[in-house]
């Protein structure tokens, strides 16, 4: 084993072409993780909240809808986005732009049942109780709710937020030059340490992945609740 | 854009891929069953000296990309490999078992396979093991108290019912493996994904040949998901915890 194409090529790994090109490699998968956590979350609190909030048809419909986004590989997915968001908007969204849309699709639906059933493990005093005190059904959400379910929930955000760095690497099949994608390309052009680079690699999303595993674990003990492994 | 078909012959190319789709996910789902069971009793071992290297493991394997993994097989691992290990591993090989013959599989197949069944198996273990939690310790206190030594507690008491118990989550893991396996396609293996990506380049008719790869994703993932609906009518003590 000869790590030495690791520290000629650190700079590139962590940070792609940057600052003389565009940013790339871990600071990309950074970027693109933290960016579709963000939009995953606020999806799946909108379409969670949704999912309890709607009876009969109209719930029927929201989870035939998430449920869509959650049997398609994350792959088709980008796919798709890939080659819809150009007719969608009319005019050439980047990659890094596709990428977050699919992520975030995806985050969200898997979140949206991880919030609904949150707001589900409340008793239904709960709200009986707002609606005897004067709360509307948004208000009685708002202020009773969510403030009670948010931190049940915390644990299948984490985890939901782990899944998708480990899925940013699929950014590389449409040419995103995020850290899987660097590492083919260092690959493809040193030619002779495969094995030392995706072990490198690996490594990297190992320590990204295990300490938010970590933050998971220690939030979960602090309430009380088991996180399960998505 | 919509109004027209794909000619039979990338019809015929999807179905190829759908195929190569279906046989990896299953044998990968099986290997990885197996495997899992393993390296949960593993984690669960009374000694530390198994139980952490497990725990390791299973950490590594869960908390990295499996497109990265998928590299590493088919790039970095074979560079590992004595020069002649490799000339074999990509030549042609023929068996003759019974009545079947053999065809010894193309590199990226094999890498494909370890990778996808390493990667699901370390998701499999953790759903075992939540399976063996939701087992009352009564049972094993129980057991023993009627004379089963250790090993006979684990085989005939504990294992059925952790299995009873996670037969809906590892449904689910093979429904990820089914997804998972799209991933192949990015060390070339002729999947599905790979197959309608082709199509797409071809034709220029992306609209449906990626429709029609999604239609069968979606339809096998449905299958599973009935599957599971069904093994649970059938035996309402499926996915349970015991009493």
């Amino acid at each position: 084993m000869d790590f030495s194409v690791i520290t000629n090529n650190l700079s590139y790994f962590l940070l792609g072409a940057w600052p003389h090109g565009p940013l790339g490699g871990a600071a990309l998968t950074l970027v693109l993780s933290v960016c579709s956590a963000l939009a995953s979350g606020v999806l799946g609190l909108v379409f969670g909240v949704a999912l309890a909030m709607t009876h009969g048809a109209a719930h029927q419909a929201l989870v035939l809808f998430l449920g869509f986004f959650r049997a398609i590989p994350v792959l088709m997915l980008i796919f798709w986005t890939y080659f819809l968001l150009p007719i969608v908007f009319g005019f050439n969204v980047p990659g890094v732009g596709t990428v977050i849309v699919a992520l975030s699709l995806i985050g969200g639906s898997y979140l949206a049942h991880s919030v609904y059933a949150g707001i589900r493990s409340l008793p239904p005093g709960q709200w009986q109780a707002a609606a005897a005190l004067g709360l509307g059904r948004v208000q009685a959400l708002r202020y009773v709710i969510l403030p009670q379910a948010l931190p049940i929930m915390l644990p299948s955000f984490l985890n939901q937020w782990i899944a998708l760095i480990k899925d940013s690497s699929l950014a590389y099949v449409i040419g995103v030059g995020e850290l899987s994608f660097v590492a083919t390309q260092v690959s493809n052009r040193e030619m002779v340490y495969p094995t030392e680079i995706f072990l490198f690699v690996a490594l990297l999303y190992f320590l990204i992945c295990s300490s938010l595993e970590l933050g998971a674990g220690a939030i979960a003990r602090r309430y009380g609740t088991a996180a399960k492994p998505t | 854009m919509l109004d027209e078909l794909l000619a039979p012959k990338y019809v015929g190319w999807l179905i190829d891929g759908f195929y190569v789709t279906l046989l990896l996910s299953a044998l990968a789902s099986a290997a990885a069953t197996a495997l899992g069971l393993l390296l949960c009793l593993a984690r669960l071992a009374p000694t530390r000296w198994i139980a952490w290297p497990a725990l390791a493991w299973l950490s590594l394997f869960r908390n990295t990309p499996l497109l990265v993994q998928l590299f590493f097989w088919y790039f970095g691992f074979s560079a590992l490999l004595p020069q002649e290990v490799v000339v074999w591993l990509n030549a042609p090989h023929h068996w003759h078992l019974a009545f079947f013959g053999v065809r010894w599989p193309p590199f990226e197949y094999l890498a494909g396979f370890v990778g996808l069944t390493l990667f699901t198996a370390a998701f499999i273990a953790e759903e075992f093991r939540a399976g063996v939690r939701g087992v009352p310790a009564g049972q094993t206190v129980a057991a023993r108290a009627l004379g089963l030594r250790p090993w006979q507690v684990w085989r005939h008491v504990v294992i059925p019912q952790a299995l009873r118990i996670s037969l809906p989550p590892l449904l689910g893991q093979y429904m990820n493996a089914v997804k998972n396996s799209s991933l192949t396609m990015a060390i070339g293996l002729a999947e599905l994904s790979y197959a309608s990506r082709q199509v797409e380049t071809e034709t220029f008719k992306t609209f449906q040949a990626f429709g029609i790869a999604t239609l069968l994703y979606i339809g096998t993932v449905a299958v599973i998901e009935l599957a599971g609906q069904w093994l649970q009518r059938r035996n309402p003590t499926v996915g349970a915890a015991a009493r």
